[in-house]
């Protein structure tokens, strides 16, 4: 697999971003745990390693502090873990934003193992629960089905729907109240999940997340035929295996992917699977191909009215004093986003439109700090929380220090330094600093993440004048160019709408395209 | 944990008018009051009207509240009455205007100097910081505990006459012909409470003992809840202080409450133990978690392990813990700093026979909860806490509660609507629809609202 | 014997324990006060005032409530309080606020409770230095300058600090982890791991910053995550991102009427804390404007059309079909099937002349998604 990366040729200067990560972004975490395997292997291009010939020894990594303690490595390895989840492609790409996905459960024999606690049922269930409030969340206004496998049929949970309310309650009557039993059917449930999404607009994604805890699938007819339709219907479909790697699974996931597996993972664990599962709330990339058309889409933004007396709503029957008047027939709902019950309208608030825009535009990656520079901050611009200081420069580490060099050749280098850091994590203490590129703010770890999976802004240049950052502009670290534009930064000069513009026509020019060769949009 | 703590303010609550009248004369009390006397609803409601000219309507107020947490406000309002914070005229609220003026001063500095302690203008060439003072209070109140499960070993010292006397007076001990004091049932009790609320139980006690004294009850508590308010490591003079609370300065010392480096030492330092009286639960589980509570969430201060088959595991080599843990548990071996046990159903019983609660034994094994047991929702094992309570309920086969009956209702609507009352602001204790009668644990606001019907029906 | 069941000390952790954290952002434009102060009779000082009395009101709420001050200054965001740490590492414990220099002050001035002074004598130090450090050319440059998206930011990171830990808003942690974590950050939690609450209250005297929408809009999602209230107190010009803000994260937005009563409105509509806002029907504005304005004309609509791409809003399908915004040539043939609206509002404006060419397609098709195609 670490011969993978050759699939895919790189934006033309993305020289300064990891070689991997130009990968398929879908599934930033794989591609840079690939990343890593490449460059431990001695020779790039050598012959295939498999996975379990790479053993990683956590213990090689640890390096006696001067005073023999080891909290130096610890905070590094520790940093470096919660960093590792944090590290993905800013490239603003074009994706999928509105969305149709189905999901399928397996609910087979295979689900009652317990390797999983307490069992894979379980677990799956209520991590379906959590993925549909994300992916709601993060994707207000798509749409999701639920099916589940279940004794050799396909059985329908929820069906497509915008309300994730409705999609908690099926799962909870539905999918709870069911024992797990007998086989599962991949062709089935895929063939259900394909006439699902073969009504669905063109302009949206057509996406299946199969949870599949079995090893084999009986199936009605030919399984390669369904395979074939899918292809044909344009639906991309991810899986996480519970138990091992099944040939079937890789085949279906690399032909509807275009010949990347990198949607198909098997779990190591319970967080493993959550971070498989969840990583499908993320919108997924366009693919040149045009999976999808664009389109321009009617929808009405109504407005909330309070009644003075309770009044039916039109898509539950419930009586309800207040609710969202659909501004073409004058319907009331009492939720959002939907679809307007009597005239079809797709009614939603402005606010579900701006939810997805950080996807659009994600934020830049940070970088960490190394000793030389850390010197310019004390605390945690945004949390204030104290930095450690340089007292590792006073006591250098002597015993074991591999590559003494690495850290300072790093500096220099500017932009890659950070790559190699995390790479392999740093053997001096950390810093445990990490700078914004554009504003040169320094931040703790916690607001990195933060930050990065939350407010998905950067609270400095969010709050330093233009002037000041443009006069920081010389600071380390270097700021990234090309493809990676950050709206935080240009946000003060530009008009969101220029700023939209601008960016994406840079997308446009740096776009990925997951064949062989890059091509700029019609 | 916090219900035990507001225990002890009960007793406060039954001061009379007069007396919440000249409390509420020092900012330092009308702040504390407020602070910790309070439900919060009502505190919203207070600070609401504290910088509103006008008294406001009792039915704006209300309009404010959600109907269906009817019980929260009638609880609120009954707690303001009570504490004649409010006084209630023609259907509107106004705050009590000593109250008012004190606890505006409290909020924007506009007290007189020294209202919230006058620290010391000199420099203390004997200071003492913050480490000794915590060291200071946890060896004054664990020799006091120290006394009470009678190990008087030769790390504590017997606590002077004046705590002996406040102990037997509050019958936390008894004087026993055989073998001197020995601790009562209250006393036993008292053990288990966390810190906080021991402090509270003692001062309440020598407040009680005060007033026999002939001290003025007023003077006493303002200068608790100053001490309240005081800022730690920081020394303070004396000067701003009344004879009465000169004198109260020694005994408070003896407590560990304040440190003095020697009675005629014009400064006065207040512990942690002080600097926690009007602050929440949160602060303080043992005399030697004190210690450990510097630096507040960091409460990695638990020793008990309770397992699932009842078993025990106390890291410790306190005598006092160790008492503690002998009242309720049966121990079985001793290590350098380890001691095993076991909860038993006769452990249980004999504790619960000697006047302790099984609400308190795990309010105990809580607070004092290892960090690695800490990790568990809930804390400790569902079975044994259960089991703890089924032992004590296999005593209890009927429960006495003190109250009122009102009976003979003049209509069925009549009934019904006090019926209502009572149950919204949660005094119903039962009722009998058949008989018309219903039993309350508490009648004033009962009575008045029946004469207030009967007033709006004539 | 009925009184024996185990679901009570399930609840030991009930949520009323948690003390709140408060932060302030506080517009400190000195234009904009001075602007506002001429209409309204209200100047900074007086407000500044008034605000750290409804912070000390917090505070006195209960001994472990802490307050934060964010000022929202023309050249950025500064922390009032707690103040830059600085170089000295104190005890984390003794409260943020101290401050050895004000130790001084401390000394002579007694007629205040602790916790409340050392907060004021902060804000106000800071403030001071704050203003210090600004020259009267930068305050006549940037008239509104505002960095809301920059406050709001920052104020949300150090509530994640502060009450999650730093572990707020993860998304996809490890259970088992995540519980470790949880307790070594010790005390009470709540079952997402707080251990404060927290809310925000924006007083604001400076109109939207229209270029940071999409930060400010994150901001709010992100606080909408962490369930931190957004209150708004908006003292000049009505704002809609604000008003979002607060309607989003279920805050109180209000615009005093009076503003020199800033002090009344403050502690009727914005104290009360997460409990009692449970049980309080607060002043709030009901009726949000939720209406999106077009990117291409600036209209406010009802109905409009929307580049399933970038998600730009349009009054009209663009020229040529392709969308101003990202330049990706939009498929404006599936609006051909759109059915025509079953009741058509008589005071709407034609919306496009594609719909309006089109006969009226009946019941059936109207049902269907809008934007289909077949």
């Amino acid at each position: 697999m670490a011969d993978s990366d050759e699939d895919f040729v790189l934006s033309s200067s993305g020289d300064d971003r990891p070689k991997a990560r130009g990968g398929a972004a879908g599934s930033s975490r794989r591609s840079t745990r690939k990343s890593k395997r490449a460059d431990g292997a001695p020779a790039p291009g050598a012959t295939r390693r498999e996975k379990w010939e790479d053993i990683q020894r956590s213990w090689d990594n640890v390096v006696e502090g001067a005073d023999g303690s080891i909290a130096g490595t610890v905070i590094g390895l520790l940093e470096a873990t919660k960093r590792k989840r944090l590290l993905r492609d800013t490239t603003p790409i074009q994706r999928g934003i509105i969305r149709h996905l189905v999901l399928i459960l397996d609910l087979s024999s295979a689900m009652l193992e317990k390797d999983l606690r307490p069992t894979r049922f379980l677990l799956t269930l209520r991590y379906a629960r959590d993925f549909v409030t994300e992916y709601f969340e993060q994707n207000p206004i798509s749409q999701l089905s639920i099916i589940g496998m279940h004794d050799g049929l396909a059985l329908r949970i929820s069906d497509m729907g915008g309300n994730p309310a409705d999609h908690l309650t099926a799962l909870q009557e539905k999918a709870f109240t069911v024992e797990p039993k007998g086989a599962s059917s991949l062709q089935n449930a895929l063939e259900m999940g394909r006439a699902e999404l073969y009504h669905t607009p063109t302009h949206g994604t057509r996406e299946i997340l199969l949870i599949f805890g079995a090893l084999s699938s009986s199936d009605p007819g030919d399984i390669h035929d369904t395979i074939n339709s899918l292809v044909e219907d344009r639906i991309q479909v991810r899986i996480v295996g519970l138990a091992a790697q099944v040939a079937v699974c890789r085949e279906l996931v690399m032909k509807t992917n275009d010949g990347d597996d990198s949607a198909y993972g098997v779990i190591l664990d319970e967080g493993h699977y959550r971070e498989l599962m969840m990583a499908a709330t993320t919108p997924p990339v366009t693919r040149t191909e045009q999976k999808s058309v664009p389109s321009l889409l009617m929808m009405g933004f109504p407005s909330r009215t309070v009644e003075k007396h309770e009044s039916l709503c039109s898509c539950h029957s419930n009586l309800t004093k207040g609710g969202y008047i659909c501004p073409r027939c004058t319907a009331k709902v009492c939720f959002l986003p939907t679809e307007c019950p009597c005239c079809g309208l797709t009614l939603i608030l402005s606010t579900h439109l701006a939810r997805s825009y950080h996807h659009l535009f994600p934020l830049k990656n940070w970088v960490e700090v190394p000793w030389s520079e850390a010197h310019t901050s004390t605390h945690c611009w945004s949390c204030q929380t104290p930095f450690p200081t340089n007292q590792s420069q006073t006591s250098p580490i002597k015993i074991k220090i591999r590559k003494p060099s690495a850290a300072a050749a790093s500096t220099s280098n500017g932009t890659a330094a950070p790559e190699k850091d995390r790479q392999q994590p740093s053997l001096l203490p950390p810093t445990q600093r990490y700078a914004c590129t554009d504003c040169k703010t320094h931040f703790c770890i916690d607001c990195d993440i933060f930050a990065h999976e939350s407010i998905h802004n950067c609270p400095g240049c969010q709050s330093l004048s233009e002037e000041k950052i443009k006069s920081r502009a010389n600071m380390w670290p270097p700021s990234t160019k090309n493809g990676d534009i950050d709206l935080a930064a240009v946000g003060p000069t530009l008009s969101m709408r220029t700023q939209v513009a601008e960016a994406t026509r840079m997308l446009e020019n740096s776009k990925i395209a997951p064949g062989s060769s890059m091509e700029v949009d019609n | 944990m916090g219900s035990q703590a507001m225990k002890s303010f009960e007793h406060l609550e039954g001061l009379s008018e007069a007396i919440f009248k000249r409390l509420y004369q020092q900012p330092a009390t009308a702040l504390a009051v407020f602070r910790r006397m309070l439900p919060n609803l009502a505190k919203t409601f207070v600070m609401a009207m504290l910088f509103n000219p006008d008294p406001v309507p009792v039915s704006s107020l209300e309009a404010c509240v959600h109907p269906d947490q009817n019980r929260l406000k009638e609880e609120a309002f009954a707690k303001l009455r009570q504490l004649y914070i409010v006084i209630e005229r023609q259907g509107t609220f106004a705050l009590d205007a000593t109250f008012k003026v004190e606890l505006r001063k409290a909020l924007t500095g506009g007290g007189a100097p020294g209202s919230f302690g006058l620290p010391c203008d000199t420099e203390d060439k004997n200071r003492v910081d913050i480490a000794f003072l915590d060291r200071y209070a946890a060896e004054q109140w664990e020799s006091i505990l120290h006394f009470m499960v009678g190990n008087e070993t030769q790390s504590s010292r017997r606590p002077s006459e004046g705590v002996v006397r406040l102990l037997l007076h509050g019958k936390l001990m008894e004087q026993n012909r055989a073998s001197g004091t020995v601790i009562t049932q209250l006393g036993f009790s008292f053990l288990l409470q966390e810190v906080n609320s021991q402090v509270w139980t003692l001062l309440l006690l020598y407040l009680d003992m005060a007033e026999q004294l002939r001290m003025d009850p007023v003077d006493i508590l303002h200068f608790l809840f100053l001490l309240g308010s005081l800022e730690l490591g920081q020394d303070y003079d004396m000067k701003s202080l009344t004879p009465t609370q000169k004198g109260m300065l020694e005994d408070l010392r003896d407590y560990g409450i304040v440190y003095q480096r020697k009675s005629s030492s014009r400064r006065f330092y207040p512990t942690r133990l002080a600097t926690g009286l009007t602050s929440e639960i949160r602060s303080l589980r043992s005399p030697a978690a004190t210690l450990a509570n510097a630096t507040p969430g960091n409460d990695e201060n638990g020793f008990l392990i309770i397992e699932t088959n009842y078993r025990m595991y106390a890291y410790t080599n306190s005598p006092l813990q160790i008492a503690v843990l002998n009242l309720f548990a049966r121990l079985i071996s001793r290590f350098p700093n380890l001691v095993t046990a076991r909860i038993t159903r006769e452990s249980i019983r004999q504790a619960i026979s000697k006047g302790i609660t099984a609400e308190q034994i795990i309010d105990y094994m809580t607070a004092n909860a290892h960090p690695q047991l800490r990790k568990n929702t809930p804390i400790l094992p569902p079975t044994v806490v259960d089991q703890i309570r089924l032992w004590q309920i296999e005593g209890e086969r009927m429960k006495a509660t003190s109250g009122y009956l009102f009976k003979e209702f003049a209509a069925n609507m009549e009934f019904n609507a006090v019926c209502k009352y009572a149950d919204d602001i949660g005094v119903l204790v039962w009722v009998d629809k058949n008989k018309g009668m219903l039993f309350v644990s508490k009648h004033e606001q009962i009575a008045d609202y029946i004469r207030k019907r009967a007033q709006s029906n004539r | 014997m009925d009184k024996v069941d185990g679901t009570e000390h399930y609840n030991f952790k009930a949520p009323a324990d948690l003390a709140t954290l408060q932060v302030i952002i506080l517009d400190t434009n000195p234009l904009a006060w001075a602007t506002f102060e001429k209409s309204s009779s209200l100047s900074f000082p007086s407000a500044l005032s008034q605000l750290l009395i409804f912070a000390n009101a917090h505070l006195a709420f209960s001994q472990s409530n802490r307050c934060a001050v964010i000022a929202n200054h023309i050249d950025g965001v500064h922390f009032l309080s707690p103040a830059d740490p600085g170089t000295d590492h104190r005890d984390p414990g003794e409260a943020d606020l101290t401050l050895e220099d004000l130790k001084e002050i401390a000394q002579k001035n007694a007629s205040k409770y602790r916790v409340f002074r050392l907060l004021e004598d902060e804000v106000r130090a800071s403030y001071r230095r704050l203003i210090a450090n600004t020259t009267p050319e930068a305050v006549m440059a940037s008239p509104n300058a505002s960095y809301l998206a920059g406050a709001l930011s920052a104020a949300l990171t150090y509530i994640n600090r502060i009450c999650f830990g730093g572990m707020g808003g993860r998304s996809g942690g490890v259970p088992g982890e995540e519980k470790s974590n949880v307790n070594s950050a010790g005390g009470k939690v709540d079952e997402t791991g707080r251990t404060m609450h927290a809310k925000i209250l924006v007083v604001s005297v400076t109109p939207d910053p229209a270029n940071q929408y999409i930060p400010v809009m994150n901001s709010i999602f992100a606080a909408q995550r962490l369930k931190v209230p957004i209150d708004v107190c908006k003292l000049r010009d009505s704002t809609v991102f604000l008003q979002q803000a607060a309607d989003a994260t279920g805050g109180v937005y209000m615009e005093p009427e009076h503003p020199q009563g800033l002090l009344q409105y403050l502690m009727v509509g914005f104290l009360p804390d997460h409990l009692a806002r449970q049980s309080l029907i607060l002043p709030t504005k009901v009726d949000v404007d939720f209406r999106a304005a077009c990117f291409c004309h600036k209209k406010v609509l009802d109905i409009g059309f929307v580049c399933s791409v970038c998600l730009s809003i349009f009054c009209e399908p663009p020229e040529g079909a392709v969308c101003s915004t990202c330049q990706v040539k939009l498929d404006v043939a599936s609006l051909e099937n759109l059915g025509k609206p079953v009741v058509l509002p008589p005071k709407k404006k034609k919306k496009k002349k594609a719909i309006d060419s089109l006969p009226g397609s009946g019941v059936a098709s109207a049902a269907d998604s809008p934007a289909r195609t077949e």
